[in-house]
């Protein structure tokens, strides 16, 4: 294969000023909007071990980028940022103070395979709630996720929210094995309903209640799940009497027509343990983002907490703000050598007063109308004038 | 009511489910005179439909410029894209088999298959331990055994006659296909009643 002087790695891309300054507004609103929800930021390292954060991430193995370090260790880009803040949560140093609020704006990596143009990097956003494993602390990550998503003038967004501990309890209540369930979970990730009902025969599950289990896959309120809910199970209706809870929370804080229940939600992120949720608006095709409880994944960097997040898609979010481009001032001045002192003290004194400035020497500009159209106003400090 | 789009295959398939969506009682213009159109609209009901070529509805619609598509299974096998498939609309039956020239074993040193489905092809020898040599090609597939290209052909069959009018017969069957109408999953969340609505209305209909 041969290279060309301007290719990019596969799934690389430029951000050009445009797209920069966007994203710079961007990160600098969902921040501040995070910050004030009492989070602090962090930053981890861009490699991290393969063997830790690697293989906790979920992300699939040949989505990894993999590369050695200089004592033959395994490495990996990040993949996401929940495993890495589970990583630096577990330390001493952060332990004493659960619960812990940390949010992030990073970049992430994941190799692509298909349609070469898809982004193999892009900026995630998002939170993680570290020790606190009350339905409080999932109703905070969504309605802060939500206020995000506000703040960023997203108003159309919609969140789905399941409940995979629930819904576990209530497979087995069918009487399906782990290995079942698990066909039962991959037919509802991809909400493949064809699948599920074919599968659905094949399962040993009374004909009585086959209906019944067929009809998990479409529910979107809290009360259509009621009907699956054993009262004699305590552990199910405790986990039900939360989501009912949360639903009350969510509803006061605005959020009433935003919100999905669908039991069958899933994530094919396997550290999921418990409210799970993901996050669309229009304008995108895709999700703009997901979160959820994971304290699974604590567990496995030696944490018994609760722990839950989520996380933003920057990438998609820009493709539906990104819209508006709103024309700014900024001003060109156009001098030559006789006006270099005059051209030099009238840039500084505009910059003071808060207007962007562009100072160029006239001479060194190929085209000067093509230029100057770039700018909002010209001043030209030329000749004897 | 909400605006959807429809991405449809051009041909057959996209007549029997015109048609299906005609008889589930929706509103949609009699004549399509003008076969060449690549976008019919539906201004009673709301709904645009694209029409593509087969091999590209789940592509318009994991990038979510239709809402909905009609798709075969055996394209969403080939490609696997991020969709949801809702339902199995029961039309353009047909099955995927492998096929080849009467009473020839493989090839034992170069054991060679002719395709338009790569990798579902790929899969199904894979699952029995075979090693082959999977030669994708974009039509014709009957050729490649009657001319010595492959020894097996994996292709969609769903009368029989292509294959025995170029004298050769089927082998094995690897899976059955069906049209299935497949959603863009954030469609799905954010246009949920009207598509739902449309899956119980056209599930009726497809059960008949």
């Amino acid at each position: 294969m041969t290279i060309q002087m301007f290719e990019k790695p596969l799934g690389m891309r430029d951000d050009f000023p445009f797209i920069a300054k966007k994203k710079a507004e961007l990160r600098s609103n969902g921040t501040a909007i995070i910050q004030q929800a009492g989070y602090d930021l962090l930053q981890t390292p861009t490699l991290e071990y393969y063997e830790t954060v690697g293989k906790i991430s979920a992300i699939a193995d040949n989505a990894l980028f993999k590369l050695l370090d200089s004592q033959g260790e395994t490495l990996v880009l990040r993949p996401d940022m929940t495993s890495p803040i589970a990583r630096v949560a577990a330390s001493k140093l952060l332990k004493e103070k659960m619960p812990v609020r940390l949010g992030y704006y990073s970049n992430v990596f994941r190799a692509q395979k298909r349609e070469g143009g898809r982004p193999a990097e892009f900026e995630q956003m998002g939170v993680e709630l570290i020790g606190d494993d009350s339905l409080y602390a999932d109703a905070e990550v969504i309605i802060l996720a939500w206020n995000v998503l506000k703040n960023l003038d997203i108003k159309s967004s919609r969140f789905v929210i399941g409940h995979t501990q629930l819904l576990q309890l209530i497979l087995e209540d069918f009487g399906l094995d782990q290995e079942q369930i698990e066909k039962v979970h991959s037919a509802f990730v991809s909400k493949n309903s064809v699948g599920f009902e074919s599968l659905a025969k094949q399962l040993p599950i009374e004909p009585s209640r086959l209906e019944s289990f067929v009809g998990l896959m479409s529910t979107s309120t809290v009360e259509e799940w009621q009907q699956w809910i054993d009262p004699a199970n305590t552990k199910q209706t405790s986990l039900f009497e939360g989501m009912k809870k949360l639903k009350t929370i969510l509803e006061r804080s605005g959020l009433a027509d935003a919100v999905t229940y669908d039991l069958s939600f899933n994530s094919h992120m396997t550290y999921y343990t418990g409210l799970v949720f993901e996050v669309y608006g229009a304008g995108s095709g895709f999700p703009l983002g997901n979160g959820g409880r994971y304290d699974g994944l604590m567990k496995q960097f030696g944490l018994q907490v609760g722990a839950t997040g989520f996380g933003l898609r920057v990438d998609r979010l820009l493709e539906i703000i990104s819209a508006d481009a709103e024309q700014e001032n900024h001003t060109l001045i156009l001098f030559d050598e006789p006006n270099e002192e005059r051209a030099f003290d009238k840039a500084q004194k505009l910059r003071g007063e808060g207007v962007r400035v562009t100072l160029q020497f006239a001479p060194a500009v190929l085209a000067i109308d093509e230029f100057s159209a770039l700018f909002s106003d010209v001043l030209r400090m030329e000749g004897a004038n | 009511m909400d605006a959807l789009t429809i991405a449809m295959p051009k041909g057959r398939i996209f007549e029997e489910a015109y048609e299906l969506l005609v008889k589930a009682g929706y509103d949609l213009p009699k004549e399509l005179d003008d076969s060449r159109k690549l976008i019919v609209e539906a201004p009673n009901e709301n709904i645009r439909f694209i029409l593509s070529k087969p091999m590209d509805v789940p592509a318009y619609v994991e990038h979510g410029v239709a809402d909905i598509g009609i798709a075969g299974k055996d394209v969403m096998l080939e490609h696997d894209r991020d969709v949801y498939e809702l339902l199995d609309l029961g039309i353009s039956r047909c099955y995927i088999a492998t096929a080849g020239m009467p009473d020839t074993p493989m090839n034992e040193v170069t054991p060679r298959v002719a395709t338009k489905y790569p990798k579902v092809a790929s899969q199904y020898y894979r699952g029995k331990g075979e090693q082959v040599e999977i030669i994708e090609l974009n039509g014709s597939i009957e050729l490649a055994p009657m001319i010595g290209l492959a020894d097996r052909i994996v292709d969609i069959v769903s009368t029989g006659k292509t294959l025995k009018e170029n004298g050769l017969v089927e082998y094995e069957k690897i899976v059955d296909i069906t049209s299935r109408l497949i959603a863009n999953p954030v469609s799905y969340r954010l246009k949920q009643k009207r598509i739902t609505e449309l899956v119980e209305n056209l599930r009726k209909q497809a059960s008949l």
